[in-house]
């Protein structure tokens, strides 16, 4: 019986640990942490995150990295509020923030793909480019004046929930479906495990690790419509450095860069772990420079436990 | 597997006596391939008869893989055809063979760590339900299942690879093979990391899978394995065919005559260590983190000792926990007559040097100068002081070229615009700047040209003469029995005997290298 437990306990990934750890001693420290409003609001922060480290989670587990996705969500909402302030209807405004991310997704995976250029450069090199443009067309400044509909819609509930929260959801579930029971998501475990086995396996397997990357960058033009709707404007830099968060919480959910070893369900408790440590930190008024240095803290400590564990 | 299974539910299978075959399914003839520098194939032929075992054997380098490779199609031969079912084939491509029925089982598996067993059976072909790129996923389990119960294996198809041993994988291997409608079937050395009880599992199989009329072509180092399962053996060396005929008409002892069969044609060294020194390696039941069990070793100042053994017994592994690079587990190392902490920094301190096996990933900095790298292993020995000189290290390096008479033309050539046989001077040479007495060669002449080689056996033959201890590992046997005082023979991660000057021969290593039972 005991053993039966530890066991099972010792499926549990470190994440989990960590997250209940982390909403207890905010539940302690401070009473505001646990109330429902509170809980809402990381609910909605988490929403804007999750729908970028979704397919980084993809793209990690085949080996790469894409540090343009925050760059280019900040340029997709720069377009989605300018197109909304020249009277466009909302769903031109969205595919207009779905081309701009698609095409950087898709130069990225070519770059990345094809060309064989490290990702880690490559997406430097996109990061900068987006948000480039994103200043050059802004003059930096906040894009206001985007009409009533998107922050009307953003405010909307369903079935009790924050609209972002219901969209967030239903983001993952679409991305559990695409990759535990379609073609593409066993490709993905493949390409990052033994991209030679699927070659030889006569897949295409250049055009799915392409269209991967071009996944990231088109969930980085639908996420414009979260950020833009919360901030009800679009800003150059709203999402500057969200790529790290991202990466932060696909790699505390326990999916490596090698071997292919993705688990998605542990990329949401990633990103509600480094949902709730923000917010903690932002309810007991912690300044802004220590809570970037608590998410490389939150990160190793996720690596320590599971490496300490695995050692075991 | 379609066929495998409607010759199942026919019941065409059990008990029915196949008359001899007649025509080979699979024929391949006059096969030559050269490779820059290298005859790998020369005008090799071979046949598979369906419901037969035929194995293939050799030392390293006779060109087995390259035979496998063309088979499977990702080499193409020089010249040479193949025929199938009697009439002439082209392999192409790897999607030609495969469309040929024939299936490859690699030492390396071809399996994703992270997709359950199911999925790694039919990666690529997967089963489609209505809606698409969505997979049937009942219809996948269902079919990997019946697979793996025609193989006589029970497994959990929702079990991930990366949740089985070995052997477990080896039996998707085979299921993923026959899935694919293979009728000729090849598998190297499948036994390599199985137990005897899963080896004797996996005869059953190949026994289920001749009476199913597959043909299948096995490379093996175990010569108990030859006999027990063969129908047909091909005995290959040096890219050539030597014989083929049936277990039946020959002997252990035979084969591995065959098989060593190269006379050595040159000696390369004047004089034999007649005096050994001082004891410089020590190794008591060493057992390190990297595999290696139980080994003894002994090497003398001025002795060249030899470490022989086929590919994966071993060798590599105990060099690397003699250097310190991997780390010992049990057992005692000394050096010297001294303890030495199990690290490679350690090991350079007590005079330790060694050349490894891959010298452009672990023995050059490619993109530094051989200047740069001539010194790294020494520069404390150079410059106690801390301080870099520039005029020092370059008559520093300029000396060492000399001595190693590495043609370059400058110190300041960058390592990889060298020649392999200047390459390897070069690594040496990081070890006479480190004051090493006591040098590993991990097969030091790989790839490099005669002329280079001998220089190599040179620089040997120089250090023994100034006192130092030699360890030399090499795949080549004729380099082991011309260079060596005495040598070790490694299988199975650990030392199975020791020959001394008078028992060198390519036949005694062999016997001992290779299984016999």
């Amino acid at each position: 019986m005991v053993d039966a437990l530890a066991r099972r306990a010792a499926r549990i990934p470190g994440v989990a640990y960590l997250l209940v750890a982390l909403v207890l001693v905010f539940s302690i420290l401070t009473p505001r942490f646990a109330s429902a409003p509170n809980l809402f609001n990381i609910g909605t922060q988490s929403a804007i995150l999750l729908l970028l480290a979704l397919p980084m989670t993809f793209i990690i587990m085949t080996e790469g990295l894409d540090l343009s996705m925050g760059a280019v969500l900040g340029l997709a909402g720069v377009v989605l509020a300018m197109l909304l302030v020249n009277g466009s209807a909302l769903p031109l405004a969205l595919a207009a923030a779905l081309g701009v991310g698609l095409l950087f997704g898709a130069a990225n995976g070519l770059l990345v793909v094809i060309l064989g250029m490290p990702p880690f450069v490559a997406t430097l090199g996109t990061l900068g480019i987006a948000q480039g443009i994103a200043l050059a067309a802004t003059g930096g400044q906040s894009v206001v004046g985007i009409g009533n509909t998107l922050p009307s819609l953003y405010a909307s509930s369903w079935l009790g929930l924050p609209f972002s929260v219901v969209v967030g959801a239903a983001g993952y579930a679409v991305f559990h479906f695409v990759l535990y029971y379609t073609r593409f998501g066993n490709y993905v475990f493949a390409i990052g495990g033994n991209r030679e086995a699927l070659m030889l396996a006569g897949v295409r397997s250049r055009w799915y690790h392409l269209s991967i990357y071009s996944l990231g960058g088109l969930m980085a033009g639908f996420d414009a419509l979260l950020l833009t709707g919360r901030m009800s404007a679009g800003h150059p830099i709203a999402a500057m450095g969200m790529e790290f968060d991202a990466i932060a919480a696909v790699v505390v959910g326990g999916t490596e860069r090698q071997r292919g070893n993705g688990w998605l369900p542990g990329t949401v408790l990633g990103v509600l772990s480094v949902g709730v440590l923000k917010n903690g930190l932002n309810v007991l008024a912690v300044p802004s420079s220590l809570q970037v240095a608590s998410i490389g803290l939150l990160l190793i400590t996720a690596l320590l436990i599971d490496s300490i564990r695995r050692a075991k | 597997m379609h066929r495998l299974m409607s010759s199942m539910s026919s019941g065409a299978v059990s008990g029915q006596v196949k008359s001899a075959p007649t025509a080979p399914l699979l024929e391949m003839r006059g096969i030559s391939k050269t490779f820059p520098g290298v005859r790998a194939l020369d005008d090799v032929s071979l046949e598979a008869y369906a419901g037969e075992v035929h194995m293939l054997l050799g030392q390293n380098g006779a060109g087995k893989s390259t035979l496998i490779k063309i088979l499977c199609g990702a080499y193409r031969p020089d010249r040479g055809e193949f025929l199938v079912d009697g009439r002439p084939a082209s392999i192409a491509s790897t999607a030609d063979a495969r469309r040929l029925g024939v299936a490859v089982i690699f030492q390396e598996f071809s399996l994703v760590p992270y997709l359950d067993i199911a999925q790694n059976i039919f990666l690529g072909r997967e089963f489609r339900s209505r809606i698409p790129g969505v997979i049937d996923r009942g219809r996948m389990h269902r079919e990997a299942q019946r697979t793996l119960a025609i193989l006589g294996v029970d497994l959990d198809t929702r079990l991930r690879i990366h949740q089985l041993g070995v052997a477990q994988q080896q039996m998707v291997e085979i299921a993923k093979a026959l899935s694919q409608n293979a009728r000729i079937l090849v598998m190297d050395e499948p036994t390599a990391a199985l137990s005897d009880r899963e080896i004797e599992r996996l005869f059953e199989q190949i026994r289920k899978l001749k009476q199913e009329g597959i043909a299948i072509i096995y490379i093996s180092h175990r010569m108990g394995e030859v006999f027990a399962l063969g129908d047909r053996i091909t005995l290959l060396r040096d890219g050539r065919k030597v014989a083929s005929m049936r277990p039946a008409d020959t002997t252990m002892d035979a084969l591995v005559r065959m098989m060593a069969g190269r006379e050595v044609s040159t000696t390369y060294r004047r004089g034999f260590c007649e005096n050994p020194g001082e004891v410089a390696i020590e190794a008591r039941a060493l057992e390190s983190a990297n595999g290696v069990r139980g080994a003894n070793l002994v090497v003398r100042a001025r002795e060249i000792v030899g470490l022989a053994g086929l590919v994966g017994a071993g060798r590599t592994e105990l060099a690397r926990a003699l250097f310190g690079a991997d780390r010992i587990t049990g057992g005692a190392l000394r050096l010297y007559g001294a303890a030495v902490a199990n690290n490679p920094a350690a090991s350079v301190r007590g005079g330790m040097g060694l050349v490894p096996e891959n010298r452009k990933a672990e023995g050059l900095a490619l993109g530094r100068s051989v200047q740069d790298n001539i010194l790294v292993a020494g520069l404390h020995r150079l410059f106690p002081n801390r301080w870099y000189q520039f005029r020092k290290a370059h008559r520093a390096a300029a000396d060492l070229i000399a001595r190693l008479s590495v043609a370059t033309p400058s110190p300041r050539r960058l390592a990889k615009f060298l020649s392999g046989g200047n390459q390897q001077k070069v690594v040496i040479g990081k070890w006479f700047n480190a004051g090493s007495r006591v040098f590993i060669f991990d097969e030091p002449t790989r790839g490099i040209d005669v002329a280079a080689k001998a220089e190599i056996y040179n620089i040997m033959e120089k250090l023994v003469a100034d006192g130092a201890a030699v360890l030399v590992i090499s795949s080549e046997l004729p380099e082991i029995v011309a260079v060596c005082d005495r040598a070790y023979v490694m299988r199975d991660k650990t030392i199975v005997g020791e020959l001394s000057r008078a028992e060198l021969t390519e036949e005694n290593i062999l016997k001992l290298a290779m299984h016999d039972g």
